[in-house]
This record gives C-alpha cells, sequence and structure tokens, in this order.
C-alpha cells in the first residue's frame, strides 16, 4: 500500500464512527422520510406507491392552507417583531439608555429559560375561557357569561399565540444581537460622537451595517424555528379550537400519530423543509442585496 | 474509477447499516424469569399519574396483586391521553410491545390488534363469560376475537343533576328536550350554568352528546344500519341530532366558552354549583366521590338526557361502551401468558373488580352492588342498571372519521358548519374509510 492509499485509508477509517452515526441519525430517516411521501402507509405492512397523491391532497386541504398561514404569520412575527425588537433592546441597554440594564437584561431573557410547555400553562391561566382575562372582566361587568370570543375566531385566533411568542422569544434575540454589539470597537462609536453623530445616525451608519451579517443570520433561525413550531402551540390550544389555531407541524403530528397515515405526514415534513429553504433563499438574496449597497 | 467504486460502497454500507440497526427483527417479548422462578413483565398503561384519585387506586390495586402472587413482578410504564397512544403506535410498529398493553375494545387500538400483535383471550376467558355484562363480551376482531378484557363499562353521557339548585330555582327533572331549553334563561339569570361540558378537546361534545342523541334520533337499528353501510351518517336523523347540538350552543345552554374550557373544567363547574347539570361519563363519579361533600352527595343524581322531537331511539337512553382493559403480547411463551393472564384476570375479573368498584368505577364483571359504597357509586350502578344503552361513535368509527367529527362539531358550534355539511362530511369520511 503506497503513503497516498494509506493516507486514504485512514481518513476513512478515521471518519467512518462519525459517518455511520451520521447516517443513522440524520441520512436515513430523511431518505426514508422523503421516500414514504410518495406512499400511504400505516405502520405496518408494506408502503402502497402514490406517486404525488399526498402532496396535491395536501395542497388542496383546507386545514392544511389555513395551518400555512397560521405559520406565515408566526413567521412575520419573529421576522419582523421578535428580530427588530430584540435588537431594539440590545441597542438601548448597549448604549445605556435605561438605569439597572441588567435588570431588565435578565427580565427580557428570562422566557426563553423556561419550559414551552410552562409558558403555555401560564399564558393559558391568563387567556383561558375559565383564565385571569376572563375572571377579572366578568366581575367588572357583572356578566357570568363573559368569555374572550378571540379564540373562537377564525382568524384572529392566533393572535394571542403570536403575542406569547413575541414574548418568550424576544429575549433570545435581543442576548444575540447584545454580544454582538459588544464586538464593535467602542473608538469607533467614541470617534463618532466626538465628531458630532447622534446616536440614531450612529445606529443607522455604524452599528447596523455592522450587525447585518448577525441579523441575516438570526432571520435564518427565526424562519426556520417558526416553520417548525410545534411544542407551545400544543400545550396551549392543541391546534384548536376548531384547527384555528393549527400550524403545519401540528396538522402533520395529528395526521401521522393520530391518523396513522405515515406516508401523509412524510409528505407534509418535506414540505415544511421546501418552505424553510425557499424562505431562507430569499432571505439571503435579500441580505446579500443589502449587504452590496453598505459596500 | 477505483475512488469511485469505493465511494459508492461507502455510500451503499452508509445507507444499509441504519436499515440493519433499525430493522433486524424484533426482540421475542420483554418478560424474563429469574432463577428463583419470578417472572417480570412489563405493562403499559393508561393513567394519569398525577391524578389524586386514579392514581393511588391503580397503585393499591397493583400492590394487593403482588401480594397475591410473589412470583409475578410487573414493571408498569405509564401513558395519558394522546401520548399513551402515539407511544403505543411506536412501540407496536418498531416491534417492542410491552408483554401486558392496555387496549381499547373499539377501534381506538385496532391498528395494533388488527394487525395480529395481542393473543386472543377467548382460551383463558372459556367457561366466564356469564360473569362479565353483555356488553363486554362482544366481539373485538372479525372472527370474534377478544383482544382485552373489559374492566368497565363506560356510559358516556350521564346528565349529573344538582337537585337543590333545582328546587331552589323552583324547576323540575326536564322530561323533554323543550322543558330542559325552557330552563335555560331561568338558570342563566340566577348567574348559573345550565349544561356544564367542557369542549376544548373536542372528543367530550361527540363522545357524551352527539352519540347519544343520535341514538335518540334514529334508534338503534338505524345506527347499526349505519355502520353496516345499508344506511348513511347524512341521514336526516344525524342532522336532526346535529341541529339539538346546535339549538344548544345558540341558546346558550352549554358552559361559556365551552369550545375553549379543558376537560376537568365542566367536573369542576358542577362540584362548585355553578352548574345546574353536568354532561359527562360515569368515570367522573370516581372524582366526585372525593371531592363532593357528603352533605352534596345527598342532593347530587344521574339523571338522562330528556327526550327528544321525533324520537326513534328509547327514552332515557344513554351512549355505552365496554371499557379498555389489558390484553397480552402474542410472542409471550406458554409460561408468561399464564403469568399475563393472571394479572389480566385480578384486575378484570372478581378481585379487581371489588377494589374498582369501591373506588367509584362500574366493572364489567358482574358484582352485587356492595352495601358498604360510597352514595354516588350506588347512584351509579342503579342508574347503570335501569337505561337502554346505544353506541359511543368513537368505539364504532375509525380514527380520522372521529378527529374530523370532532372537529366539525366545534365548526358548527361556531356556526362555520351547518348541521347538514358535518352530517354529509362524516358520511365521506366514513365511506372513504371504515366501510372500504
Amino acid at each position: 500500500m503506497t503513503f497516498s492509499q494509506q493516507k486514504r485509508a485512514s481518513y476513512w477509517l478515521l471518519l467512518s464512527p462519525g459517518l455511520l452515526l451520521f447516517s443513522a441519525v440524520i441520512v436515513f430517516p430523511v431518505v426514508f422520510s422523503f421516500s414514504l411521501s410518495f406512499t400511504t402507509w400505516s405502520g405496518y405492512g408494506f408502503p402502497k406507491f402514490m406517486g404525488f397523491a399526498n402532496y396535491t391532497k395536501i395542497l388542496a386541504d383546507p386545514i392544511f392552507q389555513h395551518s400555512l398561514r397560521n405559520n406565515l404569520l408566526i413567521v412575520a412575527i419573529s421576522v419582523f417583531g421578535q428580530i427588530p425588537l430584540g435588537f431594539l433592546l440590545a441597542f438601548m441597554l448597549h448604549r445605556r439608555m435605561v438605569k439597572g440594564g441588567e435588570f431588565y437584561q435578565t427580565m427580557i431573557f428570562l422566557p426563553i429559560t423556561i419550559s414551552p410547555v410552562v409558558v403555555a400553562l401560564l399564558w393559558n391561566q391568563i387567556f383561558s375561557a375559565s383564565g385571569l382575562i376572563t375572571a377579572i372582566v366578568r366581575r367588572i361587568y357583572d356578566d357570568p357569561r363573559y368569555v374572550m370570543t378571540i379564540f373562537e375566531n377564525r382568524n384572529l385566533a392566533i393572535l394571542p399565540i403570536l403575542f406569547v411568542l413575541l414574548w418568550m422569544h424576544t429575549g433570545t434575540y435581543m442576548i444575540i444581537y447584545l454580544a454582538n454589539l459588544q464586538k464593535i470597537t467602542p473608538s469607533v462609536l467614541e470617534a463618532a460622537q466626538i465628531d458630532g453623530a447622534s446616536e440614531s445616525q450612529m445606529l443607522g451608519r455604524i452599528i447596523l451595517p455592522s450587525m447585518i451579517g448577525t441579523i441575516a443570520t438570526t432571520a435564518i433561525l427565526a424562519i426556520s424555528g417558526s416553520l417548525k413550531a410545534f411544542d407551545l402551540i400544543f400545550a396551549m390550544t392543541g391546534g384548536g379550537p376548531a384547527h384555528f389555531t393549527e400550524v403545519i407541524a401540528l396538522y402533520m403530528y395529528t395526521n401521522t400519530f393520530k391518523y396513522y397515515k405515515y406516508g401523509y405526514g412524510s409528505a407534509v415534513s418535506i414540505l415544511i423543509v421546501l418552505l424553510a429553504v425557499g424562505l431562507i433563499l430569499i432571505l439571503q438574496t435579500i441580505s446579500r442585496r443589502i449587504e452590496r449597497n453598505y459596500e | 474509477m477505483r475512488t469511485k467504486q469505493l465511494l459508492l460502497t461507502v455510500f451503499v454500507s452508509l445507507l444499509l447499516f441504519p436499515s440493519l440497526v433499525f430493522s433486524a427483527g424484533t426482540k421475542e417479548s420483554a418478560a424474563k424469569t429469574t432463577d428463583d422462578g419470578v417472572i417480570t413483565l412489563s405493562v403499559y398503561h393508561y393513567l394519569d399519574q398525577t391524578d389524586k384519585t386514579t392514581a393511588p387506586n391503580f397503585a393499591y390495586l397493583v400492590e394487593e396483586f403482588e401480594r397475591k402472587n410473589p412470583n409475578i413482578k410487573l414493571q408498569f410504564e405509564y401513558g395519558y391521553g394522546e401520548s399513551f397512544h402515539d407511544k403505543l403506535q411506536t412501540l407496536a410498529v418498531s416491534g417492542q410491545l410491552p408483554d401486558i398493553i392496555l387496549l381499547y375494545p373499539g377501534k381506538r387500538t385496532s391498528q395494533v390488534t388488527s394487525a395480529g400483535l395481542v393473543k386472543d383471550l377467548r382460551p383463558y376467558l372459556q367457561g366466564h363469560e356469564n360473569e362479565f355484562a353483555d356488553m363486554a363480551m362482544q366481539a373485538q376482531g372479525e372472527k370474534g376475537e377478544i383482544w382485552e378484557l373489559p374492566e368497565d363499562i363506560s356510559i358516556t353521557s350521564i346528565m349529573f343533576t344538582n337537585n337543590r339548585l333545582l328546587k331552589e330555582l323552583g324547576l323540575s327533572l326536564p322530561k323533554t328536550y323543550a322543558e330542559l331549553l325552557a330552563q335555560g334563561p331561568i338558570i342563566r339569570k340566577a348567574g348559573l350554568i345550565p349544561l356544564s361540558i367542557a369542549n376544548k378537546d373536542a372528543w367530550p361534545m361527540q363522545s357524551c352528546v352527539a352519540g347519544m342523541l343520535l341514538e335518540r334520533t334514529g334508534g338503534m337499528e338505524w345506527f347499526d344500519k349505519a355502520i353496516a353501510g345499508d344506511a348513511r351518517f347524512d341521514d336526516q336523523v344525524v342532522v336532526d341530532a346535529m341541529e339539538i347540538i346546535k339549538e344548544l350552543t345558540d341558546k346558550e345552554m352549554f358552559s361559556p366558552g365551552t369550545n375553549q374550557l379543558a376537560y376537568g373544567q365542566g367536573l369542576d363547574d358542577f362540584v362548585n354549583e355553578r352548574a345546574v347539570y353536568f354532561i359527562d361519563g360515569g368515570w367522573t363519579v370516581n372524582n366526585m366521590v372525593g371531592e363532593l361533600t357528603d352533605e352534596q352527595k345527598t342532593y347530587m343524581s344521574l339523571e338522562s338526557f330528556p327526550d327528544v322531537p321525533n324520537q326513534k331511539g328509547k327514552s332515557l337512553s344513554v351512549s355505552a361502551t365496554a371499557g379498555q382493559g389489558f390484553g397480552m403480547n402474542a410472542k409471550l411463551s406458554d409460561k408468561e401468558s399464564e403469568a399475563a393472564w393472571k394479572w389480566i384476570w385480578f384486575y378484570s375479573g372478581p378481585e379487581g373488580s371489588a377494589i374498582r368498584q369501591r373506588f367509584g368505577r362500574l366493572p364489567a364483571y358482574n358484582l352485587s352492588e356492595p352495601s358498604d359504597a360510597d352514595p354516588m357509586i350506588k347512584k351509579l350502578i342503579s342508574f347503570a342498571g335501569n337505561v337502554p344503552m346505544g353506541y359511543v361513535m368513537d368505539s364504532v368509527l375509525g380514527a380520522e372519521p372521529i378527529g374530523t367529527f370532532n372537529i366539525n362539531l366545534q365548526n358548527m358550534m361556531f356556526g362555520t358548519m351547518s348541521p347538514k355539511q358535518v352530517a354529509q362530511e362524516l358520511e365521506t369520511m366514513v365511506e372513504a374509510i371504515d366501510r372500504k
């Protein structure tokens, strides 16, 4: 065996445990799920090939369409809510615009340390028909039959969940931005200040341009996380009532595990991946254009 | 060329490796026998371990069994709600089904029973059939198999009534649906809930109300025909039943925000006397035993929903089904099966049933009424003996048609679907999935 052959063999030998593990936990499930998405299978027997039937059925299903709409709203609240708010809070804390910054930093970050199930139970105690808001309004108006009707409206039922997601995840982005803001050389900001730049000028001309990469990365995280949204909604409403707060991951769960439609569920999961990749590609194109503008 | 071949070989090996690892056959069973003859059996049970009533009661049963059978050790794993069914499905598909499994008599766990993964209990049960309620001995498999030995008879549509409140409001138990509706404004004016029910989980309205109403509007003969495909679930009798639910909603008879209320809130409102009537299953008596005061137990009664217009079914009928029970893994050896049967028989047979009856359950095993039982249990036993019983929809229809129907009932209550549309979609789903 020549030296280069030995070298190649040793590479394979050293890589094989990792590759095998990666193959077992990543490659195999993905390939299996992708193959399954073209079949009908209840978990027993041999899957029956269906072609694109699962995909066409999913796309035509009004429940999937409503779930997709809810997911896109979650993406919107993440990208246009959590990220700007997280950035703004990080900027305010970094520039010491508020007193007791460390206290606020801890308070804003705290929700992300709580389990989503606990968060769901907590906010259910506030929003539910037997919860805090209902009890207060019933007492004030002396109306024992009062309930918040927002959850009973097909278009608005998702709003309280969006609010909870905003409350829960803004802290994560704030911490990421705060860490990155600390990387900006203080002398650059000081120099700008000496030259008479206002806070908004420093934000627009120095801070934002240097944070474009971070913002794009967090936006990718926000999009992929939003499309996977499951735990909080499952614990808070279970997608109900009447699928009003359903998201794609819940739709996939119901079809796969409640109705034992493994092929159908796999097709939904593939659609989630495609959707995430599509949105991320759009985002990357936009962020590249912005970066070019600043170059 | 060689590099290409090598790469291809590695890639194929990588793809095959997990398949070999994850599908390399299934273990025979998890049961173990030690040298001193102690058999350990794994058991998968449906139990909310945080339930202050059910969990300790079940622990007591297990203790009693192990005290009487020191050679059998049971290792429990618990699931509750949908996660129980998710895990059961995963265990079944991966060939890791425990030795003893809690199963349902109808469609709920048919994916496991119809796949031949559990044993038919008839050979073990032989000679004891008459000791159980007829409903519990109905065939569970296509060839008459009994996959699980039902622990209880579950009556799912009892109208629990607070007679003290009724009397205070100058009302009496309604005999007809119209009388019930007429009581609504009086009860609401007093700041109370006419009919307490919590339907956030979507199944209570189907399981506790819709099935019972279908028996009333269509009768059992129609119900049997519809299941067999000789009648349709969009027949007028179904629309009539749906219209009753819609009217009860529109006339504010149910708990306010019922579709937002988590299961348990209905009982809470009734126990705290915020509701005059409460519709739920007989299993809630289990909780009422501990939660109602002795005084409350004197004026709380168990009733049937009043007669509905154009009723074809029986007056006072309720929906009921043989409850779940334990079955055993088809892969158990004779010795292990014998040990598993000992637990199954203990649990659903005379000993366990007597214990569970004292805890507030309605066992499928025929027992005489215990003189020292809690008053609510006595009321449940008496009620069960005096009412005609119809089907519970989710025990006779498949998971997907029922799942969709449950959600459609909520849609109908919100006004986003009509009673006719709900009936039509049910028929479409049953025809496409259950009758194919």
